[in-house]
């Protein structure tokens, strides 16, 4: 049967109970791909039905555990998806702050580094080429770690405040995820003339590209750092880079082939328009 | 020497998340089960046999059919182990999830049509605890009783009826007498309740 969007919520029970039929679970499953607050009930509400699952546990069949033990020697086991690795990199904050620390002390140059894993050398900044050993590549790891850092950063922050930030801090981690999973993703990198670095992970697809950015020098509390897309009509502003720390993460929406991306030093409260030069800009090649 | 300053980026063990102590453990388990390990695939069936085929068994109720859909499930947590994401939720939920639907598809399935709804119409509501001669007690479990029991009847029969009896929920509103709307509701608000009674994180 056919459900409204607005009532697709009181659905997380019955969803979480298998209490859906195939059509309208369909429906709902698409609906929680862009429902962060319903992830985050469903979620709960499956933990609590495995608990019911555990309030009826019963002693199997004696035999049952030899035929399932013997049946494994017979399985093959399925690899892993190649998005669960990412994400799985994705949360690796620790490794974060130790990528973070190396773009802030950054000597090596591009083009250079060898693959920790693979032994082969994967370019770095390049714009071509990546197709899909990006996904392999230790470096994206790193930047969509970084990335993370800041994601986990901003929702520690948010514990204090009210769940509606809470609520679109996490809707905003899930469009950063969303690209950063995005099967054309590519990044590209560059130093900047302030120190540290920026990195961008552009979806054409999408139109749309996550931007980070690290070890980047201390301003006076008048002056911030404004990110912007760039194109050849003006530019527009993507947001400020936390102040604190200087890592941060940004989404720049309906970017197109052409568009750079560009970091200002601009008075604090961030300008309309860009009033210095950039101390970097990545060029997006879609 | 530039190498001291380059972080070692592998994939690294997952991240265990908030979780329970014991289900750090088996989200541990599983991701040694991924790498084709035996003896920590032994001690999943250990930790998760029981439950597995508890809940099979209530939904689907004939013994030989239960176990061959428990053994299934049991064979995909092997096989599929790799696919575990702790990020999304404890490995408990993740196989006890696999089990209940896997069962709910075999029910549906064969009770495709009128012929259900003809069935679900004539039986009574039918009490969920006759297959205790097999049930063990753990703490948790009891403790997941006693929450079902603190609720109102209609949120508790909605979600014994949707869960245990394996029905859809505009079955239970059949079953029940009430409205698609309401049964809906009580399913959700139920749920919430027994959420917040037995501490689960979200």
């Amino acid at each position: 049967m056919k459900t409204s969007p607005d009532n697709m919520h009181v659905l997380t029970g019955s969803y979480a109970l298998d209490a859906l039929d195939v059509q309208e679970r369909t429906e709902f499953e698409r609906h929680l791909q862009h429902c962060p607050s319903c992830q985050a009930e469903v979620r709960g509400l499956r933990e609590t039905a495995a608990r019911l699952a555990i309030a009826r546990s019963a002693r199997p069949p004696a035999q049952m555990e030899q035929r399932v033990l013997a049946a494994t020697y017979r399985t093959r086991q399925l690899p892993p998806l190649p998005s669960q690795r990412l994400r799985r990199d994705l949360r690796q904050t620790r490794l974060a702050r130790l990528f973070v620390g190396w773009l802030a002390t950054d000597q090596p140059r591009p083009d250079s580094r060898p693959d920790h894993r693979t032994g082969r050398r994967s370019g770095r900044g390049r714009r071509n080429g990546w197709s899909n050993s990006w996904l392999r590549s230790p470096w994206l790891a790193g930047a969509v770690a970084a990335a993370s850092v800041a994601v986990a950063v901003g929702l520690g922050i948010t514990q204090v405040s009210t769940q509606h930030q809470l609520d679109s801090a996490q809707a905003r981690s899930a469009a950063i995820a969303k690209v950063l999973d995005a099967p054309d993703a590519r990044i590209e990198a560059t130093q900047t003339t302030a120190g540290g670095a920026m990195t961008v992970v552009v979806s054409a697809l999408q139109r749309e590209a996550v931007v980070t950015a690290s070890g980047m020098p201390s301003l006076s509390s008048s002056r911030v750092y404004q990110v912007w897309v760039m194109s050849s009509s003006g530019a527009r502003s993507v947001g400020l880079l936390s102040s604190t720390d200087h890592i941060g993460e940004l989404l720049a929406s309906g970017v197109q082939s052409g568009d750079k991306i560009g970091i200002t030093v601009e008075p604090s409260g961030g300008s309309t328009r860009p009033t210095t030069t950039p101390v970097a800009t990545v060029p997006l090649t879609t | 020497m530039q190498d001291m300053n380059r972080p070692e980026i592998r994939v690294a063990q997952p991240d265990p998340g908030p979780v329970a102590g014991e289900d750090q453990d088996l989200a541990f388990l599983l991701a040694q089960v991924a790498r084709g390990d035996h003896q920590a695939f032994e001690a999943v069936y250990g930790q998760l046999a029981g439950p597995v085929y508890g809940v099979v068994r209530q939904v689907l109720r004939d013994p030989a059919q239960s176990e061959e859909v428990a053994q299934e499930v049991l064979l995909e947590v092997w096989r599929s182990a790799s696919r575990f994401d702790p990020a999304r939720g404890s490995g408990v939920a993740w196989v006890l999830t696999m089990a209940h639907r896997r069962a709910v598809d075999r029910v549906r399935s064969e009770n495709a049509g009128s012929r259900r709804e003809q069935k679900v119409a004539s039986e009574a509501v039918t009490e969920y605890d006759d297959v205790a001669d097999t049930v063990e007690t753990s703490l948790e479990g009891q403790r997941a009783r006693r929450c079902l029991d603190s609720l109102t009847d209609l949120q508790g029969e909605s979600i014994k009826l949707a869960y245990y009896g394996g029905y859809s929920y505009p079955e239970v509103a059949q079953l029940l007498g009430v409205a698609l709307g309401t049964v809906k509701t009580r399913i959700r608000d139920g749920l919430i309740r027994m959420r917040d009674c037995m501490g689960v994180m979200a």
